[in-house]
């Protein structure tokens, strides 16, 4: 088999899997409900920064700096922390919102659902619902409850099993009563299923998924090996000019923000943080160089060392967007994709920096993220400090992950700019010639 | 005026390549109407435009847009890789140009 029929029968293996991810309904849902937290969890994130920011603990007295924290700590505990609510509500109103329904009953019968379905005792004090259980905890019961809540919502709407209002009620009543019966049910449905499981061992169905599926799953998706595995498809799929970011995403992202969160619970309460992989070390410690492939250091390698008119090209025009990490010009322009010659360092360095930022954070020598969510637009460096609780370490190996990706890219760098240089050369000859 | 719409994954990179089409059709005198939107904002937006154009890495929603595309009746299509990658916005103007023609 030739290399053009090899990657003809890839692309074709690997674009239907992209269509499916990027297209599946609860898949779409889930990124949407990301999408509708965001805003809240930059917020709660910039106060995290601003609650924490470097030298502040020696300037200030033990008591004021704790006051000062004390004020400052409500804005992430009431966003950041609770993010799995705002996806639910996110999730559920896509969800129906998609299916021709009112997407709003769809967005509070999910957030009902996953609060019916919520421990609500705290060491035998009943009326509380335990913080824990509505931050990283709940996060998978809670994207389940809410895939869950909106399609027997809907199922219930499309039975037609509502109330009809006489003519000449005002549509926004007649709404109100044609979603009481489809809620009613489904938050029945929840009622039972909470009772069922108060039979059973797990005594929650919280505790349920926590333990059968969480737990397990973000014990796997916080290993090394599995994100080796997430960085290959993602450097994979963008090297046949699918978007690997967005499709890889869509499936870890619950993961993901899950180790995030439980990493942001330790931050806040100074003690250990648990997790080296967490949202943060995959968008600002392996994407967030200049987006996937860390394309900055390659844009600095153009710059560097290009001779031909292309490289120069390519490297002007992809700076600006580059620092912001927006790499499609150096990805299309290179170009990367297809590109046999740039397919080892494109696949190679960014596992390298992966297993080295990981064992720099494991021997302590990086702090690891703190759970602060940095939007992936923020340049490197800033964001590696960012997302590491202000710690100047974490810039530091954002800069020594850029060497390393200069360093395996530079041979092929050197073969490519040689090769257009060569041809440029034989063309202006030619031009001159005649 | 001509209204041509981009689509990418955030509409980021789409956007880098709206300001090159300005200024291609600035150069041209032309009264057009070009912006980029986030994925999920483009089939709403569908309906403003008289073409639609997704950036060649989220080529896989080109299917889900055809659907809607050919409900409102506009045409569509996959940015070129070459002219995606040097922002070549006087190529891409022009290719939007010819699927509106050809419509």
């Amino acid at each position: 088999m030739n290399n053009s029929k090899f990657m003809d029968l890839l692309e074709r293996i690997l674009m239907p899997i992209a269509e499916k991810l990027n297209n599946n309904r609860h898949l779409t849902a889930l990124r949407d409900g990301f999408l509708v937290a965001l805003p809240l969890i930059i917020f709660g994130s910039i106060f995290v920064v601003i609650a924490n920011l470097p030298f502040l603990d020696q300037l200030l007295s033990e008591e004021a700096y704790t006051a000062y924290q004390n004020a400052l700590n409500p804005a992430s505990a009431a966003t950041l922390s609770i993010m799995g609510l705002f996806v639910i509500i996110g999730i559920g109103y896509k969800l129906v919102e998609h299916a021709g329904g009112e997407g709003i009953y769809g967005g509070v019968v999910s957030l009902a659902g996953f609060l019916i379905l919520t421990p609500q005792t705290v060491e035998e004090t009943s009326g509380v619902i335990p913080t824990a259980s509505i931050g990283a905890e709940g996060l998978f019961l809670g994207i389940l409850t809410a895939f869950l809540g909106a399609e027997v919502y809907r199922f219930f709407v499309n039975r037609d099993w509502t109330i009809k209002m006489p003519a000449g009620v005002p549509g926004a009543v007649t709404r109100s009563f044609s979603a009481l019966i489809p809620i009613a049910m489904t938050l029945f449905l929840f009622l039972i299923i909470r009772i069922l499981f108060g039979l059973t061992p797990f005594d929650t169905v919280q505790n349920f998924i926590y333990t059968v599926l969480q737990e397990p799953l973000t014990v796997l998706g916080g290993g090394l090996p599995a994100t080796i595995v997430a960085v290959l498809l993602i450097q994979l799929f963008w090297f046949f000019g699918l978007h690997g970011q967005i499709l890889v995403n869509s499936v870890l992202d619950p993961i993901w923000y899950t180790l995030n969160n439980q990493n942001l619970e330790a931050f806040q309460a100074g003690e250990e943080l648990p997790n080296i992989v967490t949202k943060q070390f995959i968008d600002t410690f392996i994407v967030g160089i200049g987006g996937s492939g860390m394309t900055l250091a390659v844009i600095i390698g153009i710059f560097l060392i290009g001779r031909s008119r292309q490289m120069k090209q390519v490297g002007r025009v992809s700076a600006p967007a580059g620092i912001f990490n927006v790499n499609e010009p150096i990805i299309f322009g290179l170009p990367i994709i297809m590109n046999p010659l740039v397919l080892v360092p494109w696949l190679v360095a960014p596992v390298v920096v992966a297993v080295v930022v990981y064992f720099s954070m494991a021997a302590g020598f990086v702090p690891k993220p703190a759970g602060i969510i940095v939007p992936w637009t923020t340049p490197p460096l800033l964001s590696g400090f960012l997302a590491t609780g202000n710690a100047w370490q974490g810039a530091a190996i954002q800069m020594v992950s850029m060497f390393i990706v200069f360093f395996i890219w530079w041979p092929f760098l050197k073969i490519m700019d040689k090769q257009y240089y060569e041809s440029e050369q034989q063309e202006d000859a030619a031009a001159s010639k005649e | 005026m001509t209204n041509i719409l981009l689509a990418c994954s955030a509409g980021m990179s789409t956007s880098l390549l709206v300001s090159k089409m300005e200024e291609a059709a600035e150069a041209k005198d032309m009264d057009v109407r070009i912006w980029a939107v986030a994925q999920d904002k483009a089939e709403t937006e569908m309906e403003q435009a008289d073409v639609l154009l997704i950036g060649p890495q989220m080529r896989f929603m080109k299917n889900k847009y055809s659907k809607t595309a050919e409900k409102i009746g506009i045409p569509l299509d996959v940015i070129d890789p070459v002219a995606y990658g040097r922002v070549d916005g006087e190529a891409v103007l022009n290719k939007a140009l010819e699927l509106i023609d050809k419509k």
